[in-house]
Protein backbone atom coordinates (compact mmCIF):
# COMPACT_ATOMS: atom_id res chain seq x y z
CA UNK A 1 0.00 0.00 0.00
CA UNK A 2 1.42 3.41 -0.97
CA UNK A 3 2.24 6.12 1.56
CA UNK A 4 -0.50 8.43 0.28
CA UNK A 5 -3.24 5.84 0.88
CA UNK A 6 -1.92 5.08 4.36
CA UNK A 7 -1.88 8.78 5.12
CA UNK A 8 -5.48 9.09 3.85
CA UNK A 9 -6.61 6.18 6.01
CA UNK A 10 -4.89 7.63 9.06
CA UNK A 11 -6.66 10.92 8.35
CA UNK A 12 -10.02 9.14 8.23
CA UNK A 13 -9.37 7.46 11.57
CA UNK A 14 -8.24 10.72 13.12
CA UNK A 15 -11.41 12.45 11.92
CA UNK A 16 -13.89 9.69 12.75
CA UNK A 17 -12.49 8.49 16.06
CA UNK A 18 -14.42 10.54 18.57
CA UNK A 19 -13.85 10.36 22.30
CA UNK A 20 -16.80 8.00 22.65
CA UNK A 21 -15.47 5.65 19.98
CA UNK A 22 -12.03 5.64 21.59
CA UNK A 23 -13.71 4.74 24.84
CA UNK A 24 -15.51 1.85 23.16
CA UNK A 25 -12.19 0.49 21.92
CA UNK A 26 -10.62 0.92 25.34
CA UNK A 27 -13.35 -0.57 27.51
CA UNK A 28 -14.09 -3.71 25.51
CA UNK A 29 -13.20 -6.49 27.98
CA UNK A 30 -13.36 -9.22 25.28
CA UNK A 31 -15.96 -10.90 27.47
CA UNK A 32 -17.55 -12.26 24.29
CA UNK A 33 -21.11 -11.81 25.52
CA UNK A 34 -21.64 -10.35 22.06
CA UNK A 35 -20.99 -13.73 20.47
CA UNK A 36 -24.30 -15.07 21.76
CA UNK A 37 -26.12 -11.89 20.74
CA UNK A 38 -24.92 -11.73 17.14
CA UNK A 39 -27.12 -13.66 14.66
CA UNK A 40 -24.20 -13.74 12.24
CA UNK A 41 -21.73 -15.31 14.65
CA UNK A 42 -24.38 -17.71 15.98
CA UNK A 43 -25.34 -18.71 12.44
CA UNK A 44 -21.84 -19.15 11.05
CA UNK A 45 -19.57 -19.77 14.05
CA UNK A 46 -16.99 -17.77 12.13
CA UNK A 47 -14.64 -15.66 14.27
CA UNK A 48 -14.51 -12.84 11.73
CA UNK A 49 -18.18 -12.08 12.36
CA UNK A 50 -17.76 -11.77 16.12
CA UNK A 51 -18.72 -8.18 17.04
CA UNK A 52 -15.66 -7.76 19.29
CA UNK A 53 -13.49 -8.89 16.38
CA UNK A 54 -14.95 -6.20 14.13
CA UNK A 55 -13.83 -3.61 16.70
CA UNK A 56 -10.48 -5.34 17.10
CA UNK A 57 -9.55 -4.68 13.46
CA UNK A 58 -10.14 -0.96 13.88
CA UNK A 59 -8.24 -1.02 17.15
CA UNK A 60 -5.16 -2.51 15.42
CA UNK A 61 -4.97 0.37 12.95
CA UNK A 62 -5.84 3.02 15.50
CA UNK A 63 -3.03 1.86 17.77
CA UNK A 64 -0.51 1.94 14.95
CA UNK A 65 -1.05 5.65 14.28
CA UNK A 66 -2.58 7.24 17.35
CA UNK A 67 -1.36 5.31 20.36
CA UNK A 68 2.20 5.97 21.50
CA UNK A 69 2.79 2.42 22.76
CA UNK A 70 1.41 0.92 19.56
CA UNK A 71 3.43 3.31 17.44
CA UNK A 72 6.77 2.43 19.02
CA UNK A 73 6.25 -1.24 19.90
CA UNK A 74 3.60 -2.35 17.44
CA UNK A 75 4.15 -6.09 17.86
CA UNK A 76 3.60 -5.91 21.61
CA UNK A 77 0.43 -3.86 21.35
CA UNK A 78 -1.08 -5.58 18.31
CA UNK A 79 -0.76 -2.46 16.21
CA UNK A 80 -1.03 -3.14 12.47
CA UNK A 81 -0.66 -1.24 9.24
CA UNK A 82 -3.81 -1.21 7.14
CA UNK A 83 -2.27 -3.59 4.60
CA UNK A 84 -4.25 -5.56 2.01
CA UNK A 85 -4.79 -8.46 4.41
CA UNK A 86 -6.27 -6.20 7.05
CA UNK A 87 -8.45 -4.45 4.47
CA UNK A 88 -9.69 -7.84 3.22
CA UNK A 89 -10.67 -8.77 6.78
CA UNK A 90 -12.22 -5.38 7.34
CA UNK A 91 -14.26 -5.65 4.14
CA UNK A 92 -15.79 -8.99 5.07
CA UNK A 93 -16.33 -7.95 8.65
CA UNK A 94 -17.86 -4.52 8.01
CA UNK A 95 -20.00 -5.08 4.92
CA UNK A 96 -21.41 -8.34 6.34
CA UNK A 97 -22.52 -6.56 9.52
CA UNK A 98 -26.24 -5.79 9.31
CA UNK A 99 -25.98 -2.96 11.83
CA UNK A 100 -28.70 -4.52 13.97
CA UNK A 101 -27.02 -3.45 17.25
CA UNK A 102 -28.22 -6.53 19.12
CA UNK A 103 -24.63 -6.88 20.36
CA UNK A 104 -24.85 -3.37 21.80
CA UNK A 105 -28.09 -4.24 23.58
CA UNK A 106 -26.41 -7.14 25.40
CA UNK A 107 -22.92 -5.62 25.82
CA UNK A 108 -22.24 -4.70 29.49
CA UNK A 109 -20.64 -1.46 28.22
CA UNK A 110 -23.17 -0.83 25.43
CA UNK A 111 -20.40 -0.75 22.85
CA UNK A 112 -21.93 0.40 19.58
CA UNK A 113 -20.42 -1.98 17.04
CA UNK A 114 -22.38 -0.41 14.20
CA UNK A 115 -20.66 2.91 14.88
CA UNK A 116 -17.30 1.18 14.91
CA UNK A 117 -18.19 -0.59 11.66
CA UNK A 118 -18.98 2.83 10.17
CA UNK A 119 -15.33 3.79 10.78
CA UNK A 120 -14.28 0.54 9.09
CA UNK A 121 -16.39 1.36 6.03
CA UNK A 122 -14.92 4.88 5.92
CA UNK A 123 -11.41 3.35 5.96
CA UNK A 124 -12.36 0.98 3.13
CA UNK A 125 -13.85 3.80 1.04
CA UNK A 126 -10.71 5.91 1.59
CA UNK A 127 -8.63 2.95 0.39
CA UNK A 128 -10.82 2.53 -2.70
CA UNK A 129 -12.25 -0.70 -1.28
CA UNK A 130 -15.87 0.36 -0.65
CA UNK A 131 -18.49 -2.23 -1.61
CA UNK A 132 -19.03 -1.69 -5.33
CA UNK A 133 -22.72 -2.56 -5.64
CA UNK A 134 -23.77 -0.40 -2.70
CA UNK A 135 -21.69 2.44 -4.14
CA UNK A 136 -23.41 2.06 -7.52
CA UNK A 137 -26.87 2.06 -5.95
CA UNK A 138 -25.99 5.19 -3.99
CA UNK A 139 -24.61 6.94 -7.08
CA UNK A 140 -27.69 6.04 -9.13
CA UNK A 141 -29.93 7.56 -6.43
CA UNK A 142 -27.81 10.73 -6.34
CA UNK A 143 -27.93 10.93 -10.15
CA UNK A 144 -31.72 10.68 -10.07
CA UNK A 145 -31.81 13.42 -7.43
CA UNK A 146 -29.62 15.75 -9.46
CA UNK A 147 -31.55 15.11 -12.68
CA UNK A 148 -35.12 14.81 -11.48
CA UNK A 149 -36.57 16.47 -14.58
CA UNK A 150 -34.99 13.76 -16.72
CA UNK A 151 -37.04 11.15 -14.87
CA UNK A 152 -40.22 13.07 -14.10
CA UNK A 153 -42.23 11.73 -17.07
CA UNK A 154 -41.23 8.14 -16.34
CA UNK A 155 -42.13 8.49 -12.67
CA UNK A 156 -45.45 10.26 -13.24
CA UNK A 157 -46.38 7.70 -15.89
CA UNK A 158 -45.68 4.94 -13.32
CA UNK A 159 -47.83 6.75 -10.73
CA UNK A 160 -50.71 6.94 -13.26
CA UNK A 161 -50.57 3.17 -13.79
CA UNK A 162 -50.74 2.61 -10.03
CA UNK A 163 -53.51 5.19 -9.74
CA UNK A 164 -55.65 3.08 -12.07
CA UNK A 165 -55.19 0.12 -9.71
CA UNK A 166 -56.05 2.29 -6.69
CA UNK A 167 -59.29 3.33 -8.43
CA UNK A 168 -60.10 -0.31 -9.05
CA UNK A 169 -59.42 -1.33 -5.44
CA UNK A 170 -61.27 1.58 -3.84
CA UNK A 171 -64.07 1.64 -6.41
CA UNK A 172 -63.59 5.40 -6.65
CA UNK A 173 -62.93 6.62 -10.21
CA UNK A 174 -61.70 9.93 -8.75
CA UNK A 175 -58.97 8.41 -6.54
CA UNK A 176 -55.62 10.00 -7.29
CA UNK A 177 -51.94 9.82 -6.53
CA UNK A 178 -51.16 13.53 -6.21
CA UNK A 179 -47.72 14.71 -7.37
CA UNK A 180 -46.09 18.02 -6.40
CA UNK A 181 -49.11 19.15 -4.39
CA UNK A 182 -48.17 22.30 -2.50
CA UNK A 183 -49.53 22.63 1.00
CA UNK A 184 -50.47 18.95 1.36
CA UNK A 185 -50.44 17.63 4.91
CA UNK A 186 -48.32 14.57 4.12
CA UNK A 187 -45.45 13.88 1.73
CA UNK A 188 -45.20 10.12 1.27
CA UNK A 189 -41.70 9.04 0.27
CA UNK A 190 -42.12 5.53 -1.09
CA UNK A 191 -39.66 2.93 -2.27
CA UNK A 192 -38.97 2.73 -6.00
CA UNK A 193 -41.41 -0.13 -6.54
CA UNK A 194 -45.19 0.02 -7.01
CA UNK A 195 -45.69 -2.33 -4.06
CA UNK A 196 -44.92 0.40 -1.53
CA UNK A 197 -47.06 3.01 -3.30
CA UNK A 198 -50.31 1.16 -4.12
CA UNK A 199 -51.42 0.11 -0.62
CA UNK A 200 -50.34 3.41 0.92
CA UNK A 201 -52.33 5.29 -1.73
CA UNK A 202 -55.41 3.18 -0.94
CA UNK A 203 -55.04 3.88 2.79
CA UNK A 204 -54.48 7.62 2.30
CA UNK A 205 -57.49 7.76 -0.02
CA UNK A 206 -59.76 5.94 2.42
CA UNK A 207 -58.54 8.07 5.35
CA UNK A 208 -59.28 11.16 3.25
CA UNK A 209 -55.79 12.48 3.76
CA UNK A 210 -54.46 15.53 1.96
CA UNK A 211 -51.26 13.95 0.67
CA UNK A 212 -48.77 14.01 -2.16
CA UNK A 213 -46.16 11.56 -3.33
CA UNK A 214 -42.44 12.21 -3.52
CA UNK A 215 -40.53 11.97 -6.78
CA UNK A 216 -37.74 10.30 -4.81
CA UNK A 217 -37.41 6.99 -3.05
CA UNK A 218 -36.70 6.64 0.65
CA UNK A 219 -34.09 3.85 0.41
CA UNK A 220 -30.59 5.10 1.15
CA UNK A 221 -27.72 2.99 -0.15
CA UNK A 222 -25.28 5.77 0.68
CA UNK A 223 -25.93 4.87 4.32
CA UNK A 224 -25.28 1.17 3.69
CA UNK A 225 -22.20 2.00 1.60
CA UNK A 226 -20.81 3.92 4.56
CA UNK A 227 -20.45 7.36 3.01
CA UNK A 228 -22.22 9.92 5.18
CA UNK A 229 -21.99 12.61 2.50
CA UNK A 230 -23.71 10.42 -0.09
CA UNK A 231 -26.30 9.36 2.49
CA UNK A 232 -27.02 12.98 3.30
CA UNK A 233 -27.39 13.90 -0.39
CA UNK A 234 -29.84 11.03 -0.95
CA UNK A 235 -32.04 11.99 1.99
CA UNK A 236 -31.72 15.68 1.18
CA UNK A 237 -33.60 15.10 -2.10
CA UNK A 238 -36.92 14.51 -0.38
CA UNK A 239 -36.27 16.72 2.65
CA UNK A 240 -35.84 19.70 0.30
CA UNK A 241 -38.92 18.59 -1.64
CA UNK A 242 -40.91 18.51 1.62
CA UNK A 243 -39.75 22.01 2.47
CA UNK A 244 -40.59 23.27 -1.02
CA UNK A 245 -44.10 21.80 -0.84
CA UNK A 246 -44.66 23.05 2.69
CA UNK A 247 -45.96 19.74 4.06
CA UNK A 248 -46.58 19.10 7.75
CA UNK A 249 -45.38 15.51 7.85
CA UNK A 250 -42.98 13.32 5.89
CA UNK A 251 -44.02 9.67 5.94
CA UNK A 252 -41.51 6.97 5.08
CA UNK A 253 -42.53 3.51 3.89
CA UNK A 254 -41.97 0.03 5.30
CA UNK A 255 -38.20 0.26 5.08
CA UNK A 256 -36.12 0.08 8.25
CA UNK A 257 -33.01 2.07 7.43
CA UNK A 258 -35.00 4.69 5.51
CA UNK A 259 -36.93 5.43 8.68
CA UNK A 260 -33.83 5.66 10.82
CA UNK A 261 -32.02 7.90 8.33
CA UNK A 262 -35.01 10.22 7.90
CA UNK A 263 -36.19 10.45 11.49
CA UNK A 264 -33.01 10.04 13.49
CA UNK A 265 -29.87 10.70 11.48
CA UNK A 266 -30.77 13.47 9.06
CA UNK A 267 -31.09 16.30 11.58
CA UNK A 268 -27.92 15.15 13.31
CA UNK A 269 -25.99 15.04 10.03
CA UNK A 270 -27.20 18.43 8.81
CA UNK A 271 -27.52 20.20 12.19
CA UNK A 272 -30.78 21.50 10.81
CA UNK A 273 -34.14 21.45 12.56
CA UNK A 274 -36.73 20.22 10.08
CA UNK A 275 -39.99 22.23 9.87
CA UNK A 276 -42.10 19.04 9.72
CA UNK A 277 -42.34 15.77 11.57
CA UNK A 278 -41.08 12.48 10.16
CA UNK A 279 -43.16 9.35 10.70
CA UNK A 280 -43.08 5.71 9.75
CA UNK A 281 -46.09 4.64 7.68
CA UNK A 282 -47.23 2.25 10.42
CA UNK A 283 -47.31 5.02 13.01
CA UNK A 284 -49.67 6.82 10.65
CA UNK A 285 -51.79 3.76 9.88
CA UNK A 286 -52.07 3.00 13.61
CA UNK A 287 -53.30 6.56 14.09
CA UNK A 288 -55.88 6.19 11.30
CA UNK A 289 -57.24 2.95 12.78
CA UNK A 290 -57.45 4.33 16.32
CA UNK A 291 -59.12 7.53 15.11
CA UNK A 292 -61.62 5.50 13.06
CA UNK A 293 -60.47 7.08 9.82
CA UNK A 294 -60.08 3.71 8.12
CA UNK A 295 -62.07 0.54 8.67
CA UNK A 296 -60.42 -2.84 8.99
CA UNK A 297 -62.23 -6.10 9.63
CA UNK A 298 -60.93 -9.16 11.41
CA UNK A 299 -61.41 -12.48 9.68
CA UNK A 300 -60.19 -11.38 6.26
CA UNK A 301 -56.60 -12.46 6.99
CA UNK A 302 -56.51 -16.24 7.19
CA UNK A 303 -54.11 -18.14 9.45
CA UNK A 304 -52.00 -17.32 12.49
CA UNK A 305 -50.11 -14.05 12.09
CA UNK A 306 -46.80 -13.10 13.65
CA UNK A 307 -44.70 -9.96 13.49
CA UNK A 308 -40.98 -9.39 12.94
CA UNK A 309 -39.43 -6.26 14.48
CA UNK A 310 -37.02 -4.84 11.89
CA UNK A 311 -33.91 -3.74 13.80
CA UNK A 312 -33.84 -0.19 12.42
CA UNK A 313 -37.48 0.44 13.26
CA UNK A 314 -37.64 -1.32 16.61
CA UNK A 315 -34.41 -1.74 18.59
CA UNK A 316 -32.79 1.25 16.84
CA UNK A 317 -35.89 3.29 16.10
CA UNK A 318 -38.03 2.78 19.19
CA UNK A 319 -41.19 1.73 17.33
CA UNK A 320 -42.47 -1.44 18.99
CA UNK A 321 -46.16 -1.16 19.75
CA UNK A 322 -47.81 0.72 16.88
CA UNK A 323 -47.10 -1.97 14.24
CA UNK A 324 -48.31 -4.66 16.69
CA UNK A 325 -51.47 -2.68 17.34
CA UNK A 326 -52.05 -2.46 13.58
CA UNK A 327 -51.58 -6.20 13.10
CA UNK A 328 -53.74 -7.04 16.13
CA UNK A 329 -56.51 -4.91 14.63
CA UNK A 330 -56.54 -7.26 11.64
CA UNK A 331 -56.68 -10.63 13.38
CA UNK A 332 -57.55 -12.40 16.61
CA UNK A 333 -54.91 -15.03 15.89
CA UNK A 334 -51.71 -13.09 16.60
CA UNK A 335 -48.63 -14.58 18.19
CA UNK A 336 -45.39 -12.76 18.96
CA UNK A 337 -42.02 -14.20 18.07
CA UNK A 338 -39.83 -15.08 21.05
CA UNK A 339 -37.77 -13.08 21.88
CA UNK A 340 -39.29 -9.89 20.56
CA UNK A 341 -39.17 -6.09 20.59
CA UNK A 342 -35.69 -4.86 21.67
CA UNK A 343 -34.45 -8.44 22.00
CA UNK A 344 -35.73 -9.53 18.60
CA UNK A 345 -33.24 -11.50 16.50
CA UNK A 346 -32.01 -9.76 13.37
CA UNK A 347 -33.19 -11.67 10.27
CA UNK A 348 -29.72 -11.28 8.71
CA UNK A 349 -30.80 -9.18 5.73
CA UNK A 350 -30.00 -5.65 6.88
CA UNK A 351 -27.12 -3.28 6.18
CA UNK A 352 -27.39 -3.68 2.41
CA UNK A 353 -26.20 -7.30 2.50
CA UNK A 354 -29.18 -8.46 0.40
CA UNK A 355 -27.60 -6.56 -2.52
CA UNK A 356 -24.16 -8.15 -2.03
CA UNK A 357 -24.19 -11.39 -3.99
CA UNK A 358 -20.79 -12.56 -2.72
CA UNK A 359 -22.19 -12.55 0.84
CA UNK A 360 -25.28 -14.61 0.05
CA UNK A 361 -23.96 -17.67 1.86
CA UNK A 362 -23.19 -15.90 5.14
CA UNK A 363 -26.48 -14.03 4.87
CA UNK A 364 -28.52 -17.20 4.63
CA UNK A 365 -26.58 -18.96 7.38
CA UNK A 366 -27.02 -15.97 9.65
CA UNK A 367 -30.79 -16.35 9.43
CA UNK A 368 -30.77 -19.54 11.50
CA UNK A 369 -32.18 -17.94 14.66
CA UNK A 370 -34.94 -16.27 12.69
CA UNK A 371 -35.88 -19.61 11.15
CA UNK A 372 -36.05 -21.15 14.66
CA UNK A 373 -38.26 -18.33 15.88
CA UNK A 374 -40.61 -18.52 12.91
CA UNK A 375 -40.98 -22.29 13.17
CA UNK A 376 -41.70 -22.07 16.92
CA UNK A 377 -44.40 -19.45 16.37
CA UNK A 378 -46.61 -21.78 14.35
CA UNK A 379 -47.62 -18.79 12.23
CA UNK A 380 -48.48 -19.04 8.56
CA UNK A 381 -48.37 -15.28 7.91
CA UNK A 382 -45.47 -12.99 8.77
CA UNK A 383 -46.16 -9.27 8.93
CA UNK A 384 -42.86 -7.53 8.26
CA UNK A 385 -42.48 -3.78 7.74
CA UNK A 386 -39.03 -3.69 6.12
CA UNK A 387 -38.06 -4.43 2.53
CA UNK A 388 -34.64 -5.88 3.29
CA UNK A 389 -36.07 -8.11 6.03
CA UNK A 390 -38.76 -9.37 3.67
CA UNK A 391 -36.23 -10.20 0.96
CA UNK A 392 -34.10 -12.12 3.46
CA UNK A 393 -36.99 -13.92 5.16
CA UNK A 394 -38.51 -14.87 1.80
CA UNK A 395 -35.16 -16.46 0.90
CA UNK A 396 -35.14 -18.29 4.26
CA UNK A 397 -38.76 -19.28 3.67
CA UNK A 398 -37.84 -20.91 0.36
CA UNK A 399 -34.60 -22.46 1.62
CA UNK A 400 -36.12 -24.01 4.75
CA UNK A 401 -39.61 -24.73 3.40
CA UNK A 402 -41.31 -22.67 6.11
CA UNK A 403 -44.52 -22.29 4.12
CA UNK A 404 -44.94 -18.70 5.28
CA UNK A 405 -46.65 -15.81 3.57
CA UNK A 406 -44.15 -12.96 4.06
CA UNK A 407 -46.24 -9.81 3.84
CA UNK A 408 -45.86 -6.06 3.94
CA UNK A 409 -48.06 -4.81 6.81
CA UNK A 410 -49.87 -2.20 4.70
CA UNK A 411 -50.80 -4.95 2.22
CA UNK A 412 -52.45 -6.84 5.07
CA UNK A 413 -54.21 -3.64 6.15
CA UNK A 414 -55.64 -3.08 2.68
CA UNK A 415 -56.65 -6.74 2.49
CA UNK A 416 -58.60 -6.29 5.74
CA UNK A 417 -60.43 -3.22 4.48
CA UNK A 418 -63.96 -3.70 3.12
CA UNK A 419 -63.31 -2.28 -0.33
CA UNK A 420 -65.13 -2.99 -3.61
CA UNK A 421 -62.03 -4.11 -5.50
CA UNK A 422 -60.36 -6.01 -2.72
CA UNK A 423 -59.21 -9.19 -4.32
CA UNK A 424 -56.15 -11.39 -4.10
CA UNK A 425 -52.78 -9.95 -3.02
CA UNK A 426 -50.93 -8.11 -5.77
CA UNK A 427 -47.24 -8.42 -6.56
CA UNK B 1 -41.20 5.92 -23.95
CA UNK B 2 -40.91 9.03 -21.81
CA UNK B 3 -37.91 10.60 -20.11
CA UNK B 4 -34.21 10.15 -20.38
CA UNK B 5 -34.18 6.72 -21.93
CA UNK B 6 -36.42 7.87 -24.78
CA UNK B 7 -34.41 11.02 -25.45
CA UNK B 8 -31.05 9.37 -25.50
CA UNK B 9 -31.81 5.82 -26.47
CA UNK B 10 -32.57 4.42 -29.86
CA UNK B 11 -35.62 2.50 -30.93
CA UNK B 12 -35.54 -1.15 -30.02
CA UNK B 13 -34.51 -3.08 -33.08
CA UNK B 14 -34.46 -6.68 -34.13
CA UNK B 15 -30.96 -6.00 -35.51
CA UNK B 16 -29.34 -5.44 -32.11
CA UNK B 17 -27.51 -8.57 -31.07
CA UNK B 18 -28.36 -9.53 -27.52
CA UNK B 19 -25.56 -11.24 -25.58
CA UNK B 20 -27.49 -12.01 -22.41
CA UNK B 21 -31.17 -12.25 -21.54
CA UNK B 22 -32.23 -11.42 -17.97
CA UNK B 23 -35.66 -12.33 -16.66
CA UNK B 24 -36.27 -9.86 -13.83
CA UNK B 25 -40.01 -10.29 -13.69
CA UNK B 26 -41.42 -10.18 -10.17
CA UNK B 27 -38.31 -8.59 -8.67
CA UNK B 28 -38.94 -5.41 -6.72
CA UNK B 29 -36.75 -2.33 -7.05
CA UNK B 30 -33.86 -1.94 -6.69
CA UNK B 31 -33.26 -5.62 -7.46
CA UNK B 32 -33.73 -5.26 -11.26
CA UNK B 33 -30.95 -2.63 -11.24
CA UNK B 34 -28.83 -4.84 -8.97
CA UNK B 35 -29.20 -7.83 -11.31
CA UNK B 36 -28.28 -5.77 -14.38
CA UNK B 37 -25.23 -4.43 -12.57
CA UNK B 38 -24.19 -7.89 -11.39
CA UNK B 39 -24.46 -9.25 -14.92
CA UNK B 40 -22.95 -6.43 -16.95
CA UNK B 41 -19.52 -7.98 -16.45
CA UNK B 42 -20.81 -11.19 -18.04
CA UNK B 43 -21.04 -9.58 -21.47
CA UNK B 44 -18.05 -8.22 -23.41
CA UNK B 45 -17.45 -4.47 -23.79
CA UNK B 46 -19.91 -3.42 -26.49
CA UNK B 47 -22.17 -6.35 -25.59
CA UNK B 48 -25.86 -5.96 -24.85
CA UNK B 49 -28.12 -7.24 -22.07
CA UNK B 50 -31.85 -7.55 -22.72
CA UNK B 51 -33.63 -7.31 -19.38
CA UNK B 52 -37.36 -7.71 -18.76
CA UNK B 53 -38.73 -6.33 -15.47
CA UNK B 54 -42.22 -5.80 -14.09
CA UNK B 55 -41.52 -3.18 -11.42
CA UNK B 56 -42.22 0.30 -12.88
CA UNK B 57 -39.48 1.75 -10.68
CA UNK B 58 -36.97 0.06 -12.97
CA UNK B 59 -37.82 2.62 -15.68
CA UNK B 60 -35.96 5.25 -13.67
CA UNK B 61 -33.57 2.99 -11.75
CA UNK B 62 -31.87 1.23 -14.66
CA UNK B 63 -31.26 4.37 -16.78
CA UNK B 64 -29.96 6.17 -13.65
CA UNK B 65 -27.62 3.26 -12.88
CA UNK B 66 -26.39 3.27 -16.50
CA UNK B 67 -25.75 7.01 -16.44
CA UNK B 68 -23.88 6.91 -13.15
CA UNK B 69 -21.72 3.91 -14.16
CA UNK B 70 -20.97 5.07 -17.71
CA UNK B 71 -22.96 2.35 -19.45
CA UNK B 72 -25.75 2.95 -21.97
CA UNK B 73 -29.43 2.15 -22.11
CA UNK B 74 -30.12 1.66 -25.82
CA UNK B 75 -33.85 1.44 -25.23
CA UNK B 76 -36.35 1.19 -22.39
CA UNK B 77 -39.90 0.37 -23.39
CA UNK B 78 -43.12 -0.50 -21.65
CA UNK B 79 -44.69 -3.52 -23.31
CA UNK B 80 -47.99 -4.31 -21.65
CA UNK B 81 -47.17 -4.91 -18.00
CA UNK B 82 -43.48 -5.45 -18.68
CA UNK B 83 -40.55 -3.07 -18.97
CA UNK B 84 -37.97 -4.14 -21.53
CA UNK B 85 -34.43 -2.75 -21.52
CA UNK B 86 -31.50 -3.08 -23.87
CA UNK B 87 -28.38 -2.17 -21.91
CA UNK B 88 -24.98 -1.86 -23.59
CA UNK B 89 -21.76 -2.39 -21.70
CA UNK B 90 -19.59 0.59 -22.55
CA UNK B 91 -16.52 -0.06 -20.41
Amino acid sequence: MDAHTIETIAGVIDKKMTRQLKQYLDVCARCAICKDACHQYVGTGDFKYLPARRAELIRHVYKKYFDSAGRFVPALYEARDPDDNLLDELYESCYACTGCRRCMYYCPFSIDTQWIVAVGKAILIAAGRGQEMLGQLADAAIFKGENVEMFRDVLVSGFKDIEAEVREITGDPEATIPVDKHGADILYVALAGAHSIRPAAVIFHEAKVDWTISLFEAANYGYFFGDAEKAKLIAKRFMEEAKRLGVKEVVVPECGHAYRVADIFYEAWTQEELPFKVSHILEVVDRFIKEGRITVEKGRIQGRVTYHDPCQIARNGGIFEQPRDVVKALTDDFVDLVPNRAEQWCCGGGGGIVAIEEMRDVRLKSGSKKVEQLRASGASVLACPCENCRLQIEDLNQLHGLGLQVRQVIDLVVEAMPLPGNTAPRA
Amino acid sequence: MPGAAREEGIAMSEEIKVDLELDLKGLLCPLPMVKVSQNIGNVPVGGVIRAVATDPGSMADIPAWAKSTGNEVLSAEKQGNEFVFLVKRVK
